[in-house]
């Protein structure tokens, strides 16, 4: 017979076991109701007509998604090339050259940043970047076009790709930065004594020693980044354009395909398959994120046992 | 699972239609939802504050989301009345939605005040053929081609990018749909004007509550552009309106060409408590409220007569 009190304890443990496992299944289940919901439109085509097929015309029937893949991939590419060297130098200033007291004061400024709300940074874009972009960029830009391949457009608004990887690079900088700081951070001191022994620099020291050990860490920083920014919704939909068209310049306006859930969902209630087209690029877009968090979690869990 | 969620929705179901009852003393009490198109919204919260002062005991419920969500709530029977800014479809018809005409809007092209074509485009208006080459074919490009100036800039243009009755309207008014409006998709009302007053050579259009402010007058930075709807050549008095009153005045009149009827959906006819605040809005009171409000046009007497008499 037990007593009173470890049956609390084990009813206890029971509970919160119970309480994690349903967390850990909605994935399962949201990933699931999607599935159930886009079934209709993929029972109609096949799922590589409707990925490649640019023709998005959903009264007439046609669901082709490659316009807001692309336009997907386009922004969160900007955004990584611009945000990775970013994120990247900022790391390696904390975690080698800051002193203890700028370090410490600069982690909160990076938890802020990572929580500002998307739609400030939207606002922020509609209000700031993109009125630079047309104002002071673009004209720049049409003299340069004529040697720079990717950068002739007849979009001269300031909504685009460009001003949409601004805002995206902005919201991942933060969390790029954290995670390659901690992985720089984690590397041993012996590591770094050895290299300085020999007579190497300190730059030196973290430009062969440093940045080489600590690559898969980095990597995975940058794929959390990518994770982030292929699902970041309002704070694109606002600067992007919202064209359907496969972008063909840097400056041209795209769709992605958070903006496109966004945009539409709930109001098609009377096109047929509309909904269930929708869901199945929520489906889509939870799968890439799953597949790219998955990935990153693997590549710190091999760099946290390569160090303990 | 499932059985679960059938049970709650029963339970929850129960739950708003014995809300909707006539109390001992026949004063009305019981709570109210609505949700829906962005440009019925402000006269709806005045109308449910006027009712709410009128039956203490009544609390209503209004939330914004557009007249996609306004429609599709009310079809799932999340709220009571949905607010939808656009012709009901027959779809929604089949699926038990009865609407109830309650309100008219127009939706204007804007265009920035320091556009440098301003003056020959008051002068000169736009006509519809205009605007569908510019906004649908694609095939105007310049504003010099449209307003015959001569100050060789492109136009810039805008749409909606979210699916909304603005939209739908305009498009109906160029005789498309949403999808087949050119244009830089910017989100909501606010984001167009936004991005128009940011844009001297920039056009969009918006729903007649935004256009305006309190006061009546234009907002600020923007100018309508008068459209040539008599097709001779020059914007008339009656085609530039500067202020609401003037707006008001021709589309009342039935000269404005891009208007649009604004629809409460009700799953069903409507009874009880609904029945009571259709009939409030449509009253003479009601009609003072959106006149007030200054957002969107009361039906004119005839009009509400009928509605009136469907309700019955």
């Amino acid at each position: 017979m037990y007593q009173k009190r470890t049956i609390k304890d084990i009813t206890a443990k029971h509970i919160m076991f119970t309480l994690t496992l349903l967390v850990s299944l909605l994935v399962v289940v949201i990933a699931w109701g999607l599935f159930t919901r886009s079934r209709p439109i993929l029972s109609e085509n096949s799922l590589t007509a409707l990925l490649f097929s640019v023709k998005w015309h959903p009264t007439q029937g046609q669901f082709g998604f490659a316009p807001f893949i692309l336009g997907t991939i386009y922004v969160t590419l900007v955004a990584i090339v611009l945000a990775v060297p970013l994120a990247i130098f900022s790391a390696v200033f904390l975690a080698e050259y800051a002193p203890k007291a700028l370090r410490n004061s600069f982690k909160p400024v990076l938890d802020l940043l990572a929580g500002i709300s998307p739609v400030i940074f939207g606002a922020f874009g509609v209000l700031v970047i993109v009125p630079l972009v047309q104002k002071y960029l673009l004209p720049v830009v049409a003299h340069l076009a004529k040697f720079v391949p990717f950068l002739a457009t007849n979009n001269f608004t300031g909504f685009g790709v460009f001003s949409a990887g601004i805002i995206l690079a902005m919201m991942i900088f933060p969390i790029m930065t954290q995670v390659a700081e901690e992985v720089i951070h984690s590397i041993p001191k012996e590591v770094r004594d050895s290299s300085l022994a020999l007579g190497a620099t300190h730059w030196e020291t973290i430009k062969y020693v440093v940045l080489k050990k600590s690559r898969p860490g980095i990597i995975a920083a940058v794929i959390l980044g990518l994770a982030r920014a292929f699902g970041e919704t309002i704070a694109v939909l606002m600067v992007v354009g919202n064209v359907v068209q496969i972008p063909k310049s840097l400056f041209d306006a795209a769709y992605t395909l958070p903006a496109l859930i966004a945009n539409n969902y709930g109001e098609m209630m009377s096109i047929p398959l509309y909904d269930s087209a929708l869901l199945l690029a929520a489906l889509i877009l939870l799968v890439v994120t799953v597949f790219f968090n998955i990935l990153a979690w693997l590549i710190l869990a091999r760099v946290e046992k390569a160090y303990v | 699972m499932k059985k679960l969620i059938i049970i709650a929705l029963a339970l929850s179901l129960l739950k708003i239609s014995s809300n909707n009852v006539f109390a001992q003393g026949s004063e009305l009490q019981g709570t109210l939802t609505l949700s829906g198109a962005w440009a019925i919204y402000p006269t709806a919260v005045a109308w449910a504050e006027g009712f709410q002062k009128k039956y203490p005991k009544v609390k209503i419920d209004v939330s914004a989301g557009g007249a996609g969500k306004g429609a599709t709530d009310a079809i799932t029977g999340l709220v009571d009345i949905g607010m939808v800014s656009r012709e009901p479809d027959p779809a929604e018809i089949k699926k038990g939605i009865t609407p109830v005409y309650i309100l008219h809007d127009a939706v204007f092209a804007v265009i920035n005040e320091k556009n440098p074509a301003l003056e020959s485009i008051l002068k000169k208006g736009v006509n519809k053929e205009n605007f569908i080459d510019s906004w649908v074919n694609g095939s105007i490009a310049t504003w010099d081609k449209v307003a015959a100036s001569k100050v060789n800039k492109p136009i810039h243009l805008f749409t909606r990018s979210d699916s909304c009755g603005a939209a739908q309207s305009w498009a109906g008014y160029l005789g498309k749909k949403q999808e087949d409006l050119k244009g830089i998709g910017v989100y909501g009302d606010p984001g167009i004007l936004e991005a128009v007053k940011k844009d001297p050579i920039g056009i969009g259009y918006n729903n007649f509550s935004y256009v305006f402010s309190r006061d009546g007058a234009l907002a600020n930075g923007i100018r309508l552009v008068p459209i040539d709807s008599n097709e001779n050549g020059k914007a008339d008095a009656d085609e530039i309106y500067t202020n609401r009153d003037e707006a008001v005045k021709a589309i009342r009149a039935g000269r404005y060409p891009a208007t649009r009827r604004n629809y409460f959906f009700v799953k069903g006819k409507p009874a009880g408590l609904v029945r009571e605040f259709i009939l409030f809005a449509l009253s003479e009171e009601g009609v003072k409220i959106v006149d007030e409000v200054g957002a969107s046009l009361s039906l004119a007497t005839q009009e509400r007569e009928k509605v009136l008499k469907s309700l019955e």
